[in-house]
């Protein structure tokens, strides 16, 4: 499973909460180093774990855990609160220095408004998603729990159909415009409104060309990351599951919302299976329950390619447990 | 051959003032409309995009003034965002 799954520039690990996705989503990375592949591990759950997996500290910027593997996690509040104080320091430039404080208010507001922190996050995902094939050969993604998942990988959509709004409303301004020089507006001194702004705007073209600009740059990053999220060549969404109800409710609606992004799920690992060799009374129950679990995961991914890895006797700490786990993919 | 250059000139005026109205008013208008786009959130339309067109409010921070008188607010339609 893992050499089809590594020959994507993307991975996705996504599920239920708890179920084992940083431990798999580690594994997977770190088989792909161990294979020669320059891998980029990026945590995006707000509760990262990487460090712990690692014995080590982990930060917002890519940082060596091993030989060709680098880890990340991303920080969403520290990115709104660059991305904020850069537009607060733009808008000073332009204001007279009593309104500072204005400022800070109404941006210090902006910066703990509902979606914000996504948006945030989804920039530096969009932005790590142009690093696979160019700065690593893999990243892969270790996500929050799958409800957030699914939003952020309907965002780029969303953003993407804002932008081109507001970018056709800009257009048709500069064409009317262009209209308006032809007939003589540049010359005249209207009675106009938009005349005497245009007349006072130092200089006019390039303000709405800036604006142009910025809103070009966001639309291709959207566009680039959501062609990328559904090229089943480039991107590969491994979901993981546990033997029990909720977390398999929950991979089935995870795989039913993303299949309406027309992203496909690329495999599914079932994790945490009881091992054979454990005995007793009780682990035998609870295997008999396991069994009715496991049938209902082949029938619901019955098209997809399934492994599974069996609870393990220790928690899975350090390469070494890592590569364990890796070579219990392999299969 | 100036009067007819100053009459050709005239002529031009005459057709193209009528238009040239129209045309800065329909320009006007989208640029209202854009305003209106990237200040819905802080006037409680929500907006997809708030935090990406939040990088536009600088760029059009001069404007501002001239929007809200313009669509019938005297004063400035944010409480904390007071441009006179």
């Amino acid at each position: 499973m893992l050499q089809e799954l590594l020959a994507h520039h993307l991975v996705f690990v996504g599920g239920k909460g708890g179920v084992g996705k940083t431990t798999v989503a580690a594994a997977v990375a770190l088989a792909g180093a161990d294979r020669g592949r320059r891998c980029l591990l990026v945590s995006t759950d707000p509760a990262h774990s990487l460090g712990d997996i690692f014995e080590r500290e982990v930060g917002a910027e890519p940082r060596q855990l091993e030989s060709g593997l680098w880890g990340l996690e991303v920080d969403p509040d520290a990115e709104a609160a660059r991305h904020i104080d850069a537009v607060k320091a733009q808008m000073k430039a332009l204001v007279h220095p009593r309104l500072y404080d204005e400022i800070d208010r109404q941006l210090d507001l902006a910066r703990y408004a509902p979606g914000a922190v996504e948006a945030a996050l989804l920039e530096r995902i969009a932005a790590l998603m142009g690093e696979a094939g160019a700065g690593y050969d893999t990243v892969v993604f270790d996500t929050a729990p799958s409800g957030h998942t699914v939003r952020l990988l309907s965002l780029p959509e969303v953003m993407g159909a804002w932008m081109d709004g507001l970018l056709r409303r800009r257009e048709r301004a500069g064409r009317l415009s262009s209209a308006l020089k032809h007939l003589g507006g540049g010359r005249v001194q209207g009675d106009d409104l938009s005349l005497i702004d245009a007349a006072r705007d130092q200089p006019p073209d390039s303000r709405d060309a800036r604006i142009h600009d910025r809103l070009q740059a966001r639309r291709r990053t959207f566009l680039v990351a959501r062609e990328r999220l559904v090229d089943a060549g480039t991107t590969a969404f491994l979901l993981v599951v546990n033997t029990d109800k909720l977390s398999i409710l929950e991979s089935r609606r995870v795989a039913g919302l993303l299949d309406r992004f027309d992203v496909g799920v690329w495999g599914v690992v079932v994790n945490r299976v009881l091992p054979e060799e454990a005995d007793g009374a009780f682990l035998e129950a609870r295997r008999a329950q396991e069994r009715v679990y496991r049938t209902e995961i082949d029938r619901a991914f019955a098209d997809l390619p399934r492994v599974s890895v069996p609870l393990l006797d220790s928690d899975v700490r350090g390469a070494a447990a890592l590569r364990r786990i890796g070579s219990l993919l392999e299969s | 051959m100036k009067e007819l250059e100053k009459l050709r000139e005239l002529l031009a005026e005459f057709y193209a003032a009528p238009y040239r109205g129209a045309v800065a008013r329909a320009r006007r208008d989208e640029d209202d409309l854009f305003m209106l786009f990237v200040y819905a959130e802080t006037m409680g339309v929500p907006n997809p995009a708030t935090y990406y067109t939040l990088e536009l409010q600088p760029l059009l921070l001069e404007r501002f003034h001239d929007w809200h008188l313009r669509i019938g607010m005297e004063h400035s339609p944010l409480d904390h965002f007071r441009c006179c």
